[in-house]
């Protein structure tokens, strides 16, 4: 028995004990902060690197809290998981490696751009709180901690948007993505209350053995959809979306995008796993495919007139998410279809996967890289910038990477996962892809737009004494730069051993439900 | 590693792709090569031609600001995006509203 | 016997609670919806769990008598859910509480400098 087999728990405990300790930290003062932020979150980032090895050589971890295996002390005769269980699937371990490497960024990037202000142990502790939730939605293997992991990183996050709360904008952002957000998780806990009405289990393995298909599962199933939908920004519920993440500090936006990544993960374990192909109509693919087009098209159009830079980019995430939405609505709509699965249906999984891992990458690094110009400027509104590509190369260059890859440009790794997107979409419906394309191409109208207006143009007087921002910004930046690169370079080994392992253990019911009944009769996952 | 991504349809190759641009840049080099040398540095040639006015010190008094940029594209969808930036109120019931509205909606069309 | 009355109250409160949401003005009410919908969440789920004339759900050796039990599992959700509701009644009425500092107001519709 390797120490490996605590990787799950510990990436839960790692983040929360620094969540714990940061106030401590103050007494240290700045240096002993930072240290203490930098460390943690290198610790997270290796601890998700090592699990997301050892789920791609040994297969599904099963973790249980606190004992030997789930049935042990169990009366006999029952077989129901009873404990804290942990299940990391190959997709949960694609989720939180992206979302650690997207964690780390923001905190590197956070050290100086916070800075300037007071009450860092407390946003220090915050944001440890967020990874938290983050983490523990994407491993956990039953939906009570799934709604407990999903209040953590939301509460955590509330505080987070309202960081800077001198500010009233941020405080009626945190209000607005309050209020939407609390009404979503509680109705994913009446969700849960349902499926436990009927079936007296909240785990997800044994939901996915035992479902049927009736009212009650619908039911839940609808409170799911819209509520996870919700949180990770699909129209007409996105509008928390543009208030919240162009409020909040850049570093925390950052990795507020991999929790909307991870409710994200929520909705599709829910649909493929729990209810999969036990789905007996195509109402719920057809859903998520309509607020995925929706999203795309509504976002982007309303991000080519913003005028805000955080508040552009914004939007673009509901745009993005629209794609996966899209992508991953085809995959579920080909699901119980083998002929159809085998001819478009698991291309547009894997697009919508591969999305994921992009999005999250260079979405991360423009909301970073728009918090390099405020840090260094001090304005919001791209009518007061110019000519600031003389003054900030670096941040110049990082910019245009990101923003190359979300338009799609070649070489970058944004075209190829719209590319599969186009392809398996069009084999469903053509306007499909259509929307798509046309959504791509204004994206690369709102970015053209924030590159000349930001970046080009003659130099301003105002901004004569402006610098490019610090070493440790730089650095959270080119984190997530170097990622873009390699998924670029590489795009056959990202496919073949980030992606595909994610798309398969996705569709694989059987297997996500098996692991942990096969971890019972050898004793547990221990 | 150095392989394809096959799609079903068609291919990906970025090593391709990063050639395509190896060679464009290498011939806009080539072109940019052929341009005259024979030009005056610090005449009026190195100047910036400004609609033959002095060009303004500061550079706030020449760039186009962003809300300018695509005007004609607004300006053509505009009753698309009275619409829609209507659609967006900023008040937070609302948002609550839309929410419970999809959800309400999603039921009816799955349970009936 | 309470029969199917309990559910009946879940329903009232939450459809009390999104007319809260959805047409009140005041963030101070609107909290307070918000923290209705969360009652009627909790009583939901209790009374899933809840058997008419089920003892506590604790096994002795002893031996308690009924064998019939109200279910545990519920309790330890809702309790889980109270104390979360707690956290988020808590801050959204300190952040109505500083909206009002900056805007001076607690109307929702003049708490909209984040539009378009």
């Amino acid at each position: 028995m390797s120490w490996q087999v605590h990787l799950p728990a510990l990436l839960l405990a790692v983040p929360l004990l620094g969540a714990f300790l940061a106030p401590l930290t103050a007494l240290g003062g700045k240096g002993l902060r930072n240290t203490w932020f930098v460390l943690v979150s290198a610790a997270f980032t290796v601890i998700a690197f090592l699990l997301w090895t050892r789920v791609g050589s040994t297969g599904t971890a099963i973790y249980v809290m606190g004992g030997q295996g789930w049935n042990l002390a169990l009366p006999s005769g029952m077989s129901i998981p009873v404990r804290i269980l942990m299940e990391v699937d190959a997709f949960s371990a694609f989720m939180v490696l992206l979302s650690a490497v997207a964690a780390l960024a923001g905190a590197l990037f956070s050290i100086a751009f916070m800075d300037r202000f007071s009450g860092l142990e407390k946003f220090v502790a915050l944001y440890f709180l967020m990874v938290t939730g983050m983490f523990g939605m994407e491993i956990t293997g039953d939906f009570f901690n799934f709604f407990v992991f999903l209040e953590i990183s939301s509460v955590a996050s509330f505080g987070l948007v309202a960081f800077w709360r001198d500010r009233g904008e941020a405080l009626e952002a945190a209000f607005k993505y309050m209020l939407v957000s609390t009404l979503g998780a509680l109705m994913v806990l009446v969700a849960v209350a349902f499926l436990y009405s009927k079936y007296n289990v909240v785990n997800m393995a044994t939901l996915g053995k035992v479902i049927e298909w009736g009212m009650v599962e619908k039911t839940a199933l609808v409170l799911f959809l819209t509520a996870l939908a919700m949180k990770c920004g699909a129209v007409p519920m996105h509008m928390w979306m543009p208030d919240a993440y162009a409020e909040a500090p850049a570093g925390v936006t950052c990795a507020l995008i991999a929790v909307s990544q991870a409710s994200l993960y929520g909705l599709f374990r829910v649909t493929y796993t729990i209810f999969g192909a036990f789905m007996g109509s195509p109402v719920i693919p057809w859903v998520i495919i309509v607020l995925g087009v929706l999203s795309m098209f509504i976002g982007v159009s309303m991000a080519v007139i913003q005028k805000e830079v955080g508040r552009l980019i914004a939007y673009h995430s509901v745009s993005q998410v629209g794609y996966m939405l899209l992508g991953f609505g085809v995959g579920l709509l080909a699901l119980s279809d083998a002929r159809a699965m085998a001819e478009y249906g698991f291309t547009a999984l894997k697009g919508g996967i591969y999305h994921i891992v992009n999005y999250t990458m260079y979405k991360g690094l423009l909301f970073l890289s728009a918090g390099a110009l405020y840090y260094a400027t001090g304005c919001r509104n791209l009518n007061d910038m110019g000519g600031l590509g003389r003054k900030m190369p670096k941040t110049m260059v990082l910019f245009m990477i990101a923003a190359a890859a979300i338009a799609g440009l070649p070489p970058f790794n944004g075209f190829v996962s719209k590319l599969y997107l186009y392809e398996s979409t069009f084999a469903v419906h053509p306007i499909l892809a259509v929307f798509a394309m046309v959504t791509s191409v204004l994206t690369l109208a709102s970015f053209v737009k924030i590159f000349q207006t930001a970046f080009l143009g003659p130099a301003l007087k105002k901004f004569e004494n402006v610098r490019e921002v610090p070493g440790t910004m730089l650095i959270g930046m080119s984190v997530l730069g170097v990622a873009i690169l390699a998924l670029s370079l590489f795009p056959t080994w990202s496919v073949n051993h980030l992606v595909e392992p994610a798309a398969k253990a996705l569709v694989d019911q059987a297997s996500y439900v098996g692991a942990v009944f096969a971890a019972s009769l050898t004793g547990g996952g221990l | 590693m150095w392989d394809q991504i096959l799609t079903g349809f068609g291919y990906w190759d970025v090593y391709a792709w990063i050639s395509f641009f190896l060679i464009a840049g290498g011939m806009v080099f080539l072109i940019r090569s052929l341009g005259r040398k024979d030009y005056k540095q610090g005449s009026d040639q190195d100047e910036i031609f400004f609609g033959s006015n002095p060009v303004p010190e500061d550079g706030e008094d020449l760039k186009v600001p962003a809300s300018s940029a695509y005007w004609g594209y607004t300006q053509a969808l505009k009753p698309f995006y009275d619409v829609l930036v209507g659609f967006h109120t900023g008040i937070a019931t609302d948002y609550a509203g839309w929410y419970i509205l999809v959800t309400a909606l999603v039921a009816l069309l799955i349970l009936l | 016997m309470t029969g199917n009355f309990p559910y009946l109250v879940v329903g009232i409160l939450f459809v009390m609670g999104f007319i809260g949401i959805v047409f009140e003005k005041n963030l101070m009410k609107i909290a307070i919806a918000v923290s209705v919908v969360e009652a009627a969440t909790n009583l939901f789920i209790i009374t899933l769990g809840y058997r008419s004339g089920g003892s506590i759900p604790v096994w002795t050796m002893a031996g308690s008598g009924s064998s019939r039990m109200v279910l545990p599992t519920p309790q330890a959700l809702t309790l889980t859910a109270i104390v979360i509701g707690l956290a988020t009644t808590a801050l959204m009425l300190s952040f109505a509480m500083s909206i009002y500092r900056h805007y001076g107001s607690l109307d929702v519709r003049d708490v909209r400098r984040l539009r378009g």
